[in-house]
């Protein structure tokens, strides 16, 4: 099987062509800043982002169907740069699936077989009907595309992509346009299926819960580039950056100021608006929850895991980390919605003009719920010492 | 496995390492592939459902790799030579005498008034503008409008004629000039044209009734009936002795002498014949993607049916309707055969006057025309290439407009809508199927009775005419095989065209623009630079003459004017493809010319078939360029053929334009038969 990896790759879209029409700023679109990345032989890696990130550009570029402008894509250490997508033995699934609607079932199952022989001794009906069993679509062959529903259609672009036995299976959002459940299911089919044939594989998804459940290594990607690559526990435990701490699950994100370090506990002062220069100030309007706010503005947290040296953090709590029946770091929370989400409700609401996710067993009566945590129940996600 | 061993799979291993293209290839990766080679091979070339690549020598696979590149050039040539060098050859004619370039022939026609009329003043003296001002304003302070009553209908049967009140706009009159009468009488075309269209637009979208997809696809035959037919077949209908005053006789009027006494009334019915159809075309297009939802939520904000289809339905027809009206205009100041044969030269438009020209030897002021036609009608046709580029974010209507029953029951046939539309059904029925009619039945007709005379007049042309005369078969087989020849030629062009320019963003709407020349050259310049340039004969250093002659020369010029409207049929079907679909197939294997063959040509079929029907029928329906071509040779073709039997008598033309209308129907038959197959 194979290792991918990417290194320095970075795409520029336009460039001279329209920087005479528009202003400077916006004369190179810069759709991937210097990646570097590295699959691992049988690998399930998904790369997850916000539509625009550069994580569709990234599996493109690794198919094929784009050309890095500087770096390099290779495959077991053998530079692709300048081989088409078709000299490349990848099977690419895409977001529409893509079947041809003039073949059956069977012929776009086994279109790839025309130019990449089946595997060891199999001719190519037998390589067709040996997928469709593995896909679950068993006598299907004689259909139309158009007869399938979505999620067959799904899985015949997935046979069709596996059957010349590629190197790489690059997918490309493939279940967004399914509902839910049915997506819940696929996915585990095709969990099943990258386990079973151990096939090196990239996976492209804007929706992070599918990322963590999914992935064995997930890249966090953000403006062209990679915030944090990782496994998902720890990707969801230790988010490099504020972006990934807010992007990847729920999250209450707070900055605060170092004021005292015990060498195992750091005393932070949170609430500071702007640098900390004063409490509240610039809000504006004074609205009766502003002034409420402003009355229990500054609070401070005990908090684990900060740097000695550190004199300004950011930290994140997860909903689940905050609750009613911790005494530390208490802060009240103004409730703006509640949902309910069966096992548990989740609330909405603010704390000091920051936006706070609550995770409950059972819905808070009354406008205001009183939270703590755990000093080590907090993540650092910077710090800075100026 | 490696990756080396799979990439090598796609050619056998004894022939891999030989003949692989070393500079196309960036990695050398051949060594090691024999091992995993061995166990592919068994099973690869026994069961493929294509030529197995066992076969594909090294030089295949770069042809297979570069065949779309090659392809591209051959298009490329094609164009240079049979469309930018006869276009170019015009161009120098006009602008170079005696080997000395001189823009004197434009001056000269530019400030002559039998052109431009009042304008050639304002030519010959740009900057005396107090004086044309104090012209303008003489002419304005002299119009006078008047309402009259002098119009009486006389009505039979009845001692009593109806009085009609005229609107009388008295203008002094102003000499338009050629080109000023040429616009003139495309922007009374257009203005019919829209007037004819819009009704049946209305009742194609709206109404159900039975035949409606069938007339809704037959909007598209005027376009390719040859325009020296129908001016034949409005002969037979509107004739001193056609078919409208045999009619009218029945009833004790006329006859009346409407081709004689009014003949532009006439070319702009013909013109409209053949453009009411496209402006109801594209209307009705555009109508049926009109969201019922978005008149709905007019409606349900509180506006009046009325207001809603003001508000919500007019802004999105008045784009197509716009664009009809500019194709109409574009196509009647280009009208040739239809004023020639109707009009003559008392009618002359800017392209009848060239044919004149040429026809009187005088090349370098029918240059100097051409060139000046094609500058104007280049401009038109770069702003409708603009503005319909500008139209293509609308979007397929998911839910169109219901569709009401025509005639639901009698009752509602007496209401006033329904009796509106009856009574345009039979003005469209005179205008449409009366000329066609008209033609079938003038061809065995003669003052009233039958008579095969015509017909056995082109029987004995044919057994015994002599060799230097017109014959009828000469001009059938000509006509067919030319036919067959620029569907060779212009269907892979276009197909190529479309491929390479809807995707390529930018360069390609450039590329688009420069191949869509042919729209905006008319036939007839197109034919005098073919003539000057590729028949005649282009000096090459050395003594060689580059020269294309006759038959070739005939095919070439029917390709070029035919291939746009295949690039036109296919680029929507093209660009509406999902891009995944070819790369899925490159990631398969597929190079890109195998993605086109095996993913995009069958997806895109219908598209191919309509626009060879197109390529076929504007070739068996060319006449501007084909009349130039084949004077004094062999290769006269049906609508040529015509045109020469219209003499004195017009019963050989009409017999002939029959045979015509009986070939054009019949290869449409065919390809409807063959085409059907690829219907998705």
């Amino acid at each position: 099987m194979t290792e991918l990896r990417l290194s320095g790759v970075s795409k520029r879209y336009g460039g001279t062509e329209t920087s005479t029409t528009t202003d400077e700023s916006e004369s190179e679109a810069i759709a991937l800043q210097n990646v570097d990345l590295t699959v691992r032989d049988g690998e399930f890696f998904t790369l997850v982002g916000p539509s625009g990130c550069g994580k569709t550009t990234t599996l493109r570029t690794i198919a094929g169907f784009e050309e890095p402008t500087t770096g390099t894509v290779t495959f077991d250490d053998d530079p692709m740069t300048g081989v088409p997508p078709e000299d490349r033995d990848v099977g690419v699934v895409f977001q529409s699936y893509a079947l041809f609607p003039h073949l059956s079932v069977a012929e776009n199952v086994g279109y790839g077989l025309t130019f990449r022989a089946p595997p060891a001794g199999l001719t190519v009906d037998e390589r067709v009907s040996e997928l469709l069993e593995l896909v679950d679509l068993e006598g299907m062959g004689e259909r139309d595309p158009a007869q399938l529903s979505g999620g067959q259609q799904q899985r015949v672009a997935l046979a069709r992509a596996l059957a010349p036995a590629p190197e790489l299976l690059l997918l490309d959002e493939p279940m967004s346009a399914l509902d839910a459940r049915l997506r819940e299911s696929l996915r585990r089919q095709l969990s099943r299926i990258q386990s079973e044939l151990e096939i090196t594989t990239v996976y492209v998804t804007h929706d992070q819960a599918e990322a963590l459940a999914i992935s064995d290594r997930l890249a966090v990607m953000h403006d062209g580039e990679i915030e944090q690559i990782g496994r998902p526990k720890d990707v969801y435990r230790e988010p490099a950056s504020r972006f990934v701490a807010e992007f990847v699950g729920d999250n209450n994100v707070f900055d605060g100021r170092v004021v005292d370090h015990d060498g195992e506990h750091a005393t932070v002062v949170v609430g500071e608006s702007g640098s900390g220069s004063g409490i509240g100030t610039g809000t504006g309007t004074g609205t009766g929850s502003q002034t409420q706010r402003q009355k229990r503005a500054q609070t401070t947290f005990t908090i684990a895991g900060v740097p000695t040296d550190a004199t300004h953090i950011a930290i994140c709590v997860r909903p689940g980390a905050l609750s009613r029946e911790t005494a530390q770091n208490q802060l009240t929370v103004d409730i703006e919605t509640t949902e309910f989400l069966g096992e548990r409700v989740r609330v909405h609401g603010h704390w000091n003009g920051v936006p706070i996710v609550l995770r409950l067993a059972e819905p808070p009566s009354g406008e205001t719920c009183s939270v703590g945590f755990e000093p080590a129940a907090a993540h650092v996600i910077s710090s800075s010492n100026d | 496995m490696s990756r080396s061993g799979d990439e090598s799979r796609s050619q056998p291993p004894s022939q891999a390492a030989s003949e692989r293209d070393q500079t196309s290839n960036s990695d050398g990766e051949c060594q090691n592939e024999c091992d995993c080679e061995s166990e592919h091979n068994h099973n690869h070339e026994r069961t493929l459902p294509f030529p197995d690549s066992r076969s594909l020598t090294g030089l295949r696979h770069w042809l297979d790799s570069h065949a779309l590149a090659l392809l591209a050039l051959a298009t490329a040539a094609v164009l240079a030579v049979m469309l930018y060098l006869p276009t170019g050859v015009v161009l120098v004619n006009a602008i170079v005498e005696d080997g000395i370039p001189t823009l004197a022939p434009f001056v000269d026609v530019l400030t002559d008034s039998f052109y431009f009329g009042v304008l050639a003043d304002i030519f010959a003296d740009p900057l005396a503008i107090g004086e044309h001002l104090h012209a303008l304003a003489g002419w304005l302070a002299a119009i006078s409008i008047s309402v009259g009553l002098e119009y009486r209908l006389p009505l039979p049967f009845v001692q009593f004629e109806l009085p009609i009140p005229w609107v009388g706009v008295e203008t002094p009159g102003v000499r338009q000039g050629l080109f000023g009468f040429t616009a003139y009488q495309a922007a009374l075309s257009t203005i019919a044209s829209v007037a004819i269209g819009l009704p049946a637009a209305y009742i194609l979208a709206n109404y159900e009734f039975y035949g409606r997809r069938t007339l809704r696809s037959l909007t598209i035959l005027p376009f390719v009936l040859p325009g020296i037919m129908v001016a034949v077949g409005f002969y037979a209908m509107f004739g001193q002795s056609g078919t409208l005053n045999t009619i009218l006789g029945g009833v004790g009027l006329g006859p009346f002498a409407f081709v004689e006494s009014n003949p532009l009334a006439i070319v702009i019915l013909a013109h409209a014949f053949y453009n009411a159809p496209l402006v109801a075309r594209i209307t009705v297009a555009a109508w049926e993607s009109v969201d019922v939802r978005a008149v709905e939520t007019a409606r349900s904000l509180g506006a009046s049916e009325r207001r809603a289809f003001r508000d919500v339905v007019v802004p999105q027809l008045a784009p197509a309707v716009l664009t009809g009206a500019l194709l109409t205009f574009i196509f009647t100041f280009m009208t040739f055969p239809i004023v020639l044969a109707l009009g003559g030269l008392q009618l002359a438009t800017v392209e009848v006057w060239i044919y004149d020209r040429i026809q009187r030897l005088d090349y370098t002021e029918a240059a100097t025309l051409a060139v000046l036609e094609t500058i104007l009608s280049l401009g038109l046709t770069y702003a409708y290439l603009r503005y319909e580029s500008a139209q293509t974010g609308l979007s397929q209507a998911a839910s169109p407009p219901p569709k009401e029953a025509l005639f639901p029951d009698l009752q509602t046939v007496l209401s006033p809508r329904r009796l509106a539309i009856l009574g345009y059904g039979l003005g469209a029925l005179v205008l449409f199927v009366g000329p066609l009619a008209s033609l079938v039945v003038g061809s065995v007709t003669d003052g009233g009775g039958f008579t095969l005379r015509n017909y056995a007049f082109l029987l004995e042309r044919q057994l015994e005419g002599e060799s230097f005369q017109t014959q009828p078969w000469p001009a059938i087989r000509n006509s067919l095989l030319f036919g067959v020849a620029t569907l060779a030629v212009a269907v892979p062009m276009g197909v190529v065209i479309s491929v390479l320019t809807v995707r390529a963003g930018r360069s390609g709407t450039i590329i688009d623009t420069l191949a869509m020349l042919p729209l905006a050259v008319s036939g007839v310049v197109f034919g005098i630079g073919l003539l000057q340039g590729l028949v005649f004969g282009i000096s090459l250093p050395g003594g060689w003459q580059f020269q294309v002659t006759g038959a070739v020369a005939i095919v070439v010029a029917h390709a070029v004017a035919a291939y746009p409207f295949v690039t036109r049929n296919v680029s929507p079907l093209l660009s509406n493809l999902d891009p995944a679909m070819v790369e899925s197939a490159r990631a398969l294997g597929a190079s890109r010319f195998r993605a086109l063959l095996d993913v995009e040509l069958p997806l895109v079929a219908s598209g191919i078939v309509a626009g060879a029907a197109f390529a076929f029928a504007i070739s068996i329906g060319e006449f501007s360029s084909t009349v130039i071509l084949a004077s004094g040779s062999e290769s006269y073709t049906m609508p040529v053929a015509v045109e020469r039997y219209l003499g004195r008598r017009s019963g050989p033309a009409i017999a002939m334009g029959t045979l015509l209308l009986c070939v054009t129907a019949a290869s449409f038959v065919v390809i409807d038969r063959v085409g059907g197959r690829y219907e998705l």
